[in-house]
């Protein structure tokens, strides 16, 4: 039981780490796209998990929110606009998923909630750095605010261009074939 | 006359005037052909103002010109002329203004490339013999690569692309570990002083380690390095694969040039890089370079005997003089090494006018194998004699080029390698007897075959072709003093003698 | 703030005129060419006066944004030489988009945008910035590659660009975060100075060598180049033509940046992985050139070549070596560029000149343009008086100065046997009359054969009178920084 303790913070990265792998495994594992966008989403909480053990807890809930919340209901709308005939419907191949699904989203919850618990105090962290700012230690989402926008803020601004850079591409490559011969 | 740009005007001239002729329109072909005649000839008059000013008792470079190019690795634009490529350069300049008459008629097509392409190629020659920067001499040395090719590949005959592509891809194997060689070289001369230079004079003062066996010896490798792009250039058996076909396809002004001029440069570029740079690898590489020689003597001459192609046939012949160049340049005495530049000189002139006759009947016959000739004697008297004395020059008879310089070369050598002369000697006999049956089957068998009967003697403009080469080959062969003595001391500076 | 403004200027500027360009190619529709093409010269040739501005106001010692942007000696170079590129890229996409009625607004702005990532790489002294502003670029590159949409295998080129792209951003993203993890560090300076004080443990190693694979992926070298010579023959001609020299530029500066900055301490454990490297790729790279048949897929498997080539000067290392590098990369963009010119300049049968067989009997036709092609093709060769023959000089004289004469006798050999294929197109051109196939008719393209002849005039004159170009590679390599 101490050698759990003291090992505590290790094993539940190792789990949150085998369950992010496992995850991105059934990404592309999965035939069916709505398997394998699910499958993403237990990566996507895992590595959540993983910014909490950190102590990052903004970042854990903006991992949530974007990515987790999101991307995701994103990526689930496509699919089903896009593919929905291909989406198998069969109700027993769902029903044997169940048991599965349950047994997954339990240990994840208590991954994250032993995690929550563990940097809220419960176990003495390590290497959890704060920035300190005039002699007060910073929270976390100042202490992100203060790197983004301080420390970081070339690459954030370039990340922006980025962004548009892709909004571009989205819409050259969405839009319809313009021009001569083209389908206008 | 100043002579302080003498030297870039022979290098340039050629050169300049050929991309000047780039931008005229392509049916100029009348301007074309004059202008480029009078910039060979033009080159060949300063070449002969060089001759008239030279002192030929001093052996250091004259006329010297020196600018910097790429000062951050030394490498400047020196140009120099010495007895040795004094000589070379007037064979050059002589050659050039033949190879535009004897083409006058026979190139029609696309002749603004053809001059152009011949003038760029005699600026490469020339840069190279008078180059005393070693990496100046590799940029002449390659610029010589692609007129050449194009002269192939573009005004040769039916295999004229596989032909010049494989002309190409032999040259450039070697001469690019020749790059290599020539920057390890800078690199030895700059660790041994501090300061970069690419500068021939530079270069002689480094010496390169010797080492053990042949990977670990610096010397070796690199002397390999030049000797491989020279023994290919020459080329040396077993690299002379690329030779009869390069020459055979080659246009006649292509292959005059080709065995009059470009394969001195591997003997002289043995001469003036291998002998001083690398004496200890010269001493050890002798026996194999020796018997290479000897063996592209008989071999060549065999191979010679056994063609039905003309052409072929004196190509062939070139690979045996070319081997009895090299066994004078590796016996290594003064005297075989001024019979070496001597024959240099020689076989460029037989040679050349031995491949221009062989062009005179093909421009007529459109054929070049020996059995569709026979009995042109009593057709074509004049050219029977310009034949006959190109023969004899080339069999080394006695009071023509040929034999002053296989003598020097025999002679210099025998006190050091009696055996190697020796077997060499039975290529002079070799060499006499397929020649003259050339002669034989070609002018003297009885004039069988119908064609041949109405074929016009040498017109006025082929006789001047052939008038300088047959009037340098009795000069040299009467009065070889006359040219001997312009390289005697630069040749011992070289040798060490 | 206001020097770390003055020091980002140019890239502000470029990028500011890129969205200007977007929003003026969207108002006013497709038929603008000229006024869009003229306007993304003008906003190149402007970025480019700033950058000159901003040089001469700036400390070439200084760091900028927390020290992790720089404007050194390097950067200029690189920078300017992007510039260059870029504005070379818009004149030669200028006759294409006109004939294709294609959009220009934003495909200029791409092109800007792209360029902006790659200036962000040169100055780049913080593994961060020089991530995302290879993203940046990468990002853009994958849009333009797809850009030209009824070209049906130009899809194909876009998406396994994008895909093995990605993949490679990965791979270097974990070699990324593998070094910070061991050293805690992001910037090459400190870097260096961790790596200099202890011995790296494992972790170091392997974010090395996934960083030099991520690397050599980038800059298209053996045994990362599958992609290159399907992308390079699907993607439109100049597209490929960009992505053949920015992208790679780009990618060498950031190689130089990284490797010879801040990984400097590990030298000893990266330097036969690309020296190794080197050597495959220029033997793969011209071997594989050999057969091919399809001229875009020779002038890729060329620019793997050429990658090898110069990743010789990366390995030779020491001002000499980045100097080499920086001079070969001059070169090989206005030679390569050059070429490309000239394949967007033929069209055979619908699309660009595509087999060796279509440049049959050129010379005779246009001899102008074939000229400046046999210029080109010498000078990939490395054949004097041409800049290519320049450019390897000094990356062999590098070489062998460090000791690595082995690589330099591949390297020439491997030219050699590169002189074959660039010679089976001047072949084609002057040696065989083309007669039976159709020969292949040249376009009016104004603005495409502008842009051959200065690249022509270029590598004269390089060739010829490399001295200056030299010396500003040379004030250039000094300031890698941590040399």
């Amino acid at each position: 039981m101490t050698w759990f303790l003291v090992h505590f913070a290790e094993i539940v990265f190792y789990s949150l780490a085998a369950v992010a792998l496992a995850g991105a495994v059934g990404v592309i594992a999965f035939r069916s796209p709505v398997h394998a966008a699910l499958s993403l989403l237990g990566t996507f909480l895992a590595v959540a998990g993983v910014f909490v053990l950190m102590q990052a807890e903004f970042l854990a809930a903006v991992q949530v929110l974007v990515y987790a919340g999101g991307v995701m209901v994103l990526f689930l709308f496509v699919i089903m606009l896009v593919k929905a005939r291909d989406i198998p419907d069969e109700p027993q191949y769902v029903r044997r998923l169940v048991p599965a699904a349950v047994g997954l989203g339990a240990l994840l919850a208590a991954l994250v909630g032993v995690g929550i618990w563990a940097a809220s105090g419960g176990l003495p962290a390590d290497g959890a750095a704060l920035r300190m700012v005039a002699g007060a230690p910073l929270g976390n989402t100042e202490a992100v605010g203060w790197s983004l926008y301080r420390d970081y803020l070339l690459p954030f601004e370039v990340v922006s261009i980025v962004l548009l850079v892709a909004m571009i591409g989205a819409i050259v490559m969405g839009r319809k074939e313009s021009g001569r011969g083209g389908a206008a | 006359m100043p002579t302080d740009f003498l030297l870039s005007a022979i290098v340039l001239t050629p050169g300049v005037v050929g991309l000047l002729l780039l931008a005229t329109p392509r049916e100029a072909v009348r301007l074309q052909r004059w202008v480029s005649l009078l910039a060979s000839v033009a080159t060949l008059v300063f070449a002969a103002v060089a001759w008239s000013r030279i002192d030929p008792a001093n052996a250091s470079f004259q006329f010297v010109e020196a600018r910097t190019w790429l000062p951050s690795l030394g490498i400047g634009y020196r140009l120099g002329m010495d007895g040795i490529s004094l000589v070379l350069v007037l064979l050059t300049a002589l050659l050039q203004p033949i190879v535009f008459i004897s083409s006058w008629r026979s190139i029609h097509d696309k002749v603004k490339g053809y001059v152009v392409a011949m003038l760029l190629l005699e600026t490469g020659v020339l840069g190279a013999f008078l180059a005393t920067d070693m990496f100046l001499f590799y940029v002449f040395w390659e610029l010589m690569l692609v007129p050449m090719y194009f002269i192939i590949g573009v005004w040769g005959g039916e295999r004229r692309i596989y032909a010049a592509v494989k002309f190409v891809l032999f040259t450039l194997a070697g001469s690019l570990l020749m790059l290599v060689a020539i920057i390890y070289l800078s690199f030895v001369f700059h660790s041994q002083t501090g300061t970069w230079s690419f500068a021939y004079e530079d270069m002689l003062r480094a010496s390169v380690p010797m080492g053990q066996g042949f990977w670990h010896s610096p010397q070796m490798l690199l002397f390999a390095a030049f000797a491989l792009a020279f023994a290919i250039k020459v080329p040396i058996f077993p690299l002379h694969t690329w030779l009869p076909d390069a020459h055979t396809e080659a246009p006649t002004g292509g292959s005059i040039i080709l065995a009059g001029v470009l394969l001195k440069l591997g003997t002289y570029g043995l001469l003036r890089f291998n002998r001083p740079l690398f004496p200890e690898a010269w001493q050890r590489a002798t026996p194999l370079f020796l018997t290479l020689a000897v063996i592209g003597i008989v071999y060549g001459a065999l191979v010679a005997w056994a063609q039905k192609d003309m052409k072929k046939l004196v190509a062939y012949s070139s690979v045996t003089h070319m081997g009895f160049i090299v066994l004078g340049l590796f016996a290594g005495t003064l005297t075989s090494t001024q019979g070496a530049l001597l024959q240099m000189v020689n076989h460029g002139l037989s040679t050349g006018a031995l491949f221009l006759l062989v062009g005179v009947v093909y421009d007529r016959r459109h054929t070049r194998m020996i059995e569709d000739f026979g009995g042109l004697a009593a057709v074509m008297p004049l050219y029977t004699g310009a034949f006959l004395i190109a023969t004899l020059s080339s069999i080394g008879l006695p009071g023509l080029n040929g034999f002053v310089g296989e003598f020097l070369i025999l002679t210099g050598a025998f006190p050091r390698h009696p055996a190697v002369v020796a077997v060499a000697a039975t290529g002079v006999v070799l060499g006499a007897v397929y020649m003259l049956s050339l002669v034989r089957r070609v002018f003297w068998n009885p004039l069988a075959i119908e064609a041949n009967r109405s074929l016009p003697d040498l017109t006025w403009r082929e006789v001047l072709a052939f008038a300088p080469l047959a009037f340098f080959m009795v000069w040299i062969g009467v009065h070889p003093g006359t040219f001997l003595s312009l390289s005697e001391a630069a040749v011992r500076r070289l040798i060490g003698g | 703030m206001r020097a770390d403004l003055i020091a980002l200027l140019p890239e502000l500027m470029l990028a500011t005129l890129a969205m200007a360009v977007l929003l003026a190619g969207l108002a006013s529709g497709k038929a603008r060419h000229g006024l869009l093409g003229a306007g993304a010269v003008l906003a190149l040739a402007a970025t480019g006066v700033t950058l000159w501005l901003a040089a001469g106001a700036t400390d070439p010692g200084a760091h900028f944004f927390s020290g992790m942007f720089v404007l050194d000696h390097f950067a200029i170079f690189f920078k300017a030489l992007f510039l260059l590129t870029a504005a070379l890229v818009v004149l030669l996409s200028h006759d294409y988009l006109k004939r294709n009625d294609y959009r220009p607004g934003e495909y200029l702005a791409l092109v800007m945008f792209a360029t902006v990532g790659m200036m962000t790489m040169a100055s780049g002294v913080n593994l961060a910035v020089i991530y995302v502003g290879l993203e940046l670029m990468a990002l853009s590159t994958y849009i333009l590659a797809g850009y030209f949409r009824r070209e049906v295998k130009s899809h194909e080129a876009a998406a396994k660009y994008f895909v093995l792209g990605a993949m490679s951003s990965g791979i270097l993203l974990y070699g990324l975060s593998l070094i910070y993890g061991a050293t805690g560090t992001l910037d090459l300076a400190t870097l260096a100075r961790v790596l200099a004080s202890a011995k790296p443990g494992p972790s170091a190693l392997v974010g090395v060598a996934l960083l030099a694979c991520g690397f050599l992926f980038k800059v298209a070298a053996v045994p990362f180049h599958v992609w290159t010579p399907d992308v390079y023959e699907g993607a439109p001609t100049p597209i490929t033509a960009f992505m053949s020299v920015g992208p790679k530029a780009a990618a060498f500066a950031m190689f130089l940046r990284v490797f010879i900055g801040g990984l400097a301490p590990l030298a000893a454990s990266w330097i036969w992985l690309v020296g190794v490297a080197a050597a495959l790729t220029m033997i793969w790279g011209n071997v594989a050139a050999l057969t091919q048949d399809n001229v875009k897929r020779m002038l890729a498997y060329s620019s793997i070549a050429h990658a090898g080539y110069a990743l010789v000067g990366l390995v030779a290392g020491g001002p000499a070596g980045v100097n080499s590098v920086l001079f070969y990369m001059l070169v090989y963009t206005v030679t390569n560029i050059g070429a490309f010119g000239f394949v967007i300049l033929l069209e055979s049968r619908g699309y660009a000149g595509e087999t060796v067989a279509d440049y049959a009997g050129l010379a005779r036709r246009h001899p102008a343009a074939a000229f400046g092609m046999l210029l080109f093709m010498l000078s990939l060769g490395g054949i004097p008086p041409t800049a290519g023959f320049m450019g390897k000089l000094y990356l062999f004289a590098a070489a062998v100065n460090a000791g690595y004469v082995w690589l330099v006798v591949v390297a020439v050999l491997m030219s050699a046997v590169s002189l074959y294929y660039y010679l089976r197109i001047v072949l084609q051109m002057y040696l065989r009359e083309g007669d039976g196939a159709e020969p292949a008719t040249l376009v009016a393209a104004p603005w495409t054969e502008r842009v051959i002849w200065a690249c022509g005039v270029a590598v004269l004159v390089i060739g010829l009178l490399p001295a200056p170009f030299l010396a500003a590679a040379r004030a250039m390599a000094g300031a890698v920084g941590l040399l």
